[in-house]
């Protein structure tokens, strides 16, 4: 009975023990805030706003109510390219992984993708899908794509042989097989490749829409560009960054704590 | 009386020829110890009797229907707790979740593991709690039948004691069948009531020591008496490459070949 508490009282003290943590990243920030001010008052508010004032810019955007629609049709845009290529790369990566010549043949294709600027593939989206939609929610596809296709090969590929033949000689069922040793293995490689997909979809939106539509917050940010309005400038930015550090430390982080809480240690 | 016969294994890896006419007989109550060189196909027979390799040819007869295993290096699932390490063959015969956590701290309390460890992951844990993890998640399934690969070549001399003595328990017990792989002879001696030599380049069986004398009679003394006059007995030597000499073949013990079942 009390090894069956402990769990939930482990949990507690870890999540407590997480946002407790979060004290010294909040530091860091407040710290580079300061310095950001003083930069302010060095240059002068048109070309650099302090953080107050840019707080107070995004404020404004919000309560005129031109920040939301702007945002939900980035985040949109972001969400279908990320989703796709979370599918499509994580599917393809593991069947790739099964077979060594699959694996042979891919790795220097991943090579190039992951090399080849998201901007170039920007401009050919452009030529192909013209301003529309589709041409951000590619972008964004073809950037994310390679970096989980990557590790979803690698975990296929390195499973613990032995693990392998004490999950034979225990004559595990198929099913088993899967939930037990394929997926935990896998997924300790795909979850970081999904969390850098993440951050790389949203510098890579803001990116495409910049360039490529007429709305969004890369759209935005080029109007208020073109009226040399710097603090607006900042305000769609500190939107953007603290949406990234949202879904990535209140979602992701402590999702993966709880999907690999074997691989940390919770009392190092 | 359940037994397994092993008749004409053969095994190749390509064109190197593993294992070479290997026969062997292992009955309900008994253990067996194979012992030789390192590359002498003792882990590959094992693997074979454990259905994880296809020889390329044999003729076998098995009427053991549990089987546990426990391997060189405790190999538990990194992303599961102490006690569903434990409990891992049991959820692959499809034991309900609480039956068979009941059954795994049980096992638990009697390798001498805390409450507390029950919820860690194996990287919590100290090399000899894994080695008795590993352990255990062999006999919490009560085999008929278990298979042991130097099981205990990591652990300090204690450890190994108290292990034995859990092995020991067990094989009364249950009369569970014992097959298992050592490097040390006096391992062997001490746990098996049979040793079996094998030499490799083909592996194959040379030599059979009977050891009669019952387990609860054996004292530290005579398991150390019996040791020394292994390792001087003429085929230890040749086997070991200590002296030089021609080993051939050893006949299985335990009767003729009565025709072939399978």
């Amino acid at each position: 009975m009390r090894a069956w508490l402990q769990r939930p009282w482990r949990a507690l003290l870890a999540a407590l023990n997480y946002l407790w943590s979060g004290w010294g990243a909040l530091t860091s920030l407040l710290l580079f805030c300061a310095a950001w001010e003083l930069a302010g008052q060095v240059y002068g508010t048109l070309i650099l706003p302090g953080p107050l004032a840019t707080l107070a810019q995004l404020k404004l955007l919000f309560d005129d109510g031109s920040a939301l629609p702007p945002l939900l049709i980035s985040a949109r845009r972001t969400l279908y390219g990320l989703a796709a290529a979370l599918l499509a790369g994580s599917l393809l990566g593991l069947l790739a992984g099964r077979s060594l010549t699959a694996a042979m043949l891919s790795r220097p294709l991943v090579t190039l993708l992951l090399g080849m600027p998201p901007i170039a593939w920007l401009v050919l989206a452009m030529l192909w899908f013209g301003m529309g939609d589709a041409t951000p929610v590619f972008t964004v596809f073809i950037a994310c794509f390679p970096i989980v296709f990557a590790a979803a090969m690698q975990g296929a590929r390195t499973l613990d042989n032995q693990l392998h033949k004490v999950a034979l000689a225990y004559r595990l069922p198929p099913r088993m097989l899967f939930s037990d040793l394929y997926l935990p293995h896998v997924m300790s490689y795909l979850f970081p490749a999904w969390v850098t997909a993440l951050g790389t979809s949203w510098k890579v939106v803001v990116m495409a829409e910049l360039l490529s539509t007429s709305d969004g917050v890369g759209a935005a940010l080029a109007v208020s560009r073109a009226q040399l309005d710097t603090a607006t400038s900042l305000a769609w930015i500190v939107a953007v960054l603290a949406l990234l550090l949202g879904s990535e430390y209140l979602l992701l982080e402590p999702l993966k704590r709880q999907v690999e809480r074997w691989r940390v240690d919770p009392n190092p | 009386m359940n037994a397994l016969h092993i008749r004409h294994l053969y095994h190749r890896f390509g064109p190197s020829e593993v294992l070479a006419d290997v026969g062997l007989d292992l009955y309900a109550g008994e253990s067996l110890a194979l012992v030789g060189p390192s590359g002498c196909g003792k882990s590959t027979l094992l693997q074979i009797v454990a259905g994880l390799l296809r020889p390329s040819r044999m003729i076998m007869h098995c009427d053991f229907r549990g089987l546990g295993c426990v391997f060189q290096q405790p190999s538990l699932m990194p992303w599961m707790t102490t006690l569903d390490n434990l409990a891992l063959g049991l959820k692959a015969l499809g034991v309900p979740r609480a039956a068979r956590h009941r059954q795994a701290a049980g096992m638990a309390a009697r390798l001498g593991l805390a409450v507390s460890d029950l919820d860690k992951y194996p990287h919590e844990l100290s090399g000899g709690m894994q080695s008795r993890v590993s352990l255990g998640r062999a006999l919490v399934l009560a085999p008929d039948l278990l298979l042991l690969d130097e099981p205990f070549s990591a652990l300090d001399v204690g450890l190994r004691l108290e292990l034995y003595a859990l092995l020991r328990e067990q094989v009364e017990q249950r009369r569970s069948a014992v097959l298992l792989i050592t490097h040390d002879l006096m391992e062997a001696v001490r746990l098996a009531d049979r040793i079996l030599l094998m030499v490799p380049e083909p592996g194959r069986l040379v030599h059979e020591f009977v050891l009669d004398r019952p387990h609860a009679e054996r004292s530290e003394a005579w398991v150390h008496r019996n040791t020394g006059e292994l390792m001087e007995s003429r085929e230890v030597r040749i086997a070991f490459g200590l002296d030089r000499g021609e080993l051939h073949n050893a006949a299985p013990s335990h009767g003729e070949h009565r025709g072939c079942q399978i």
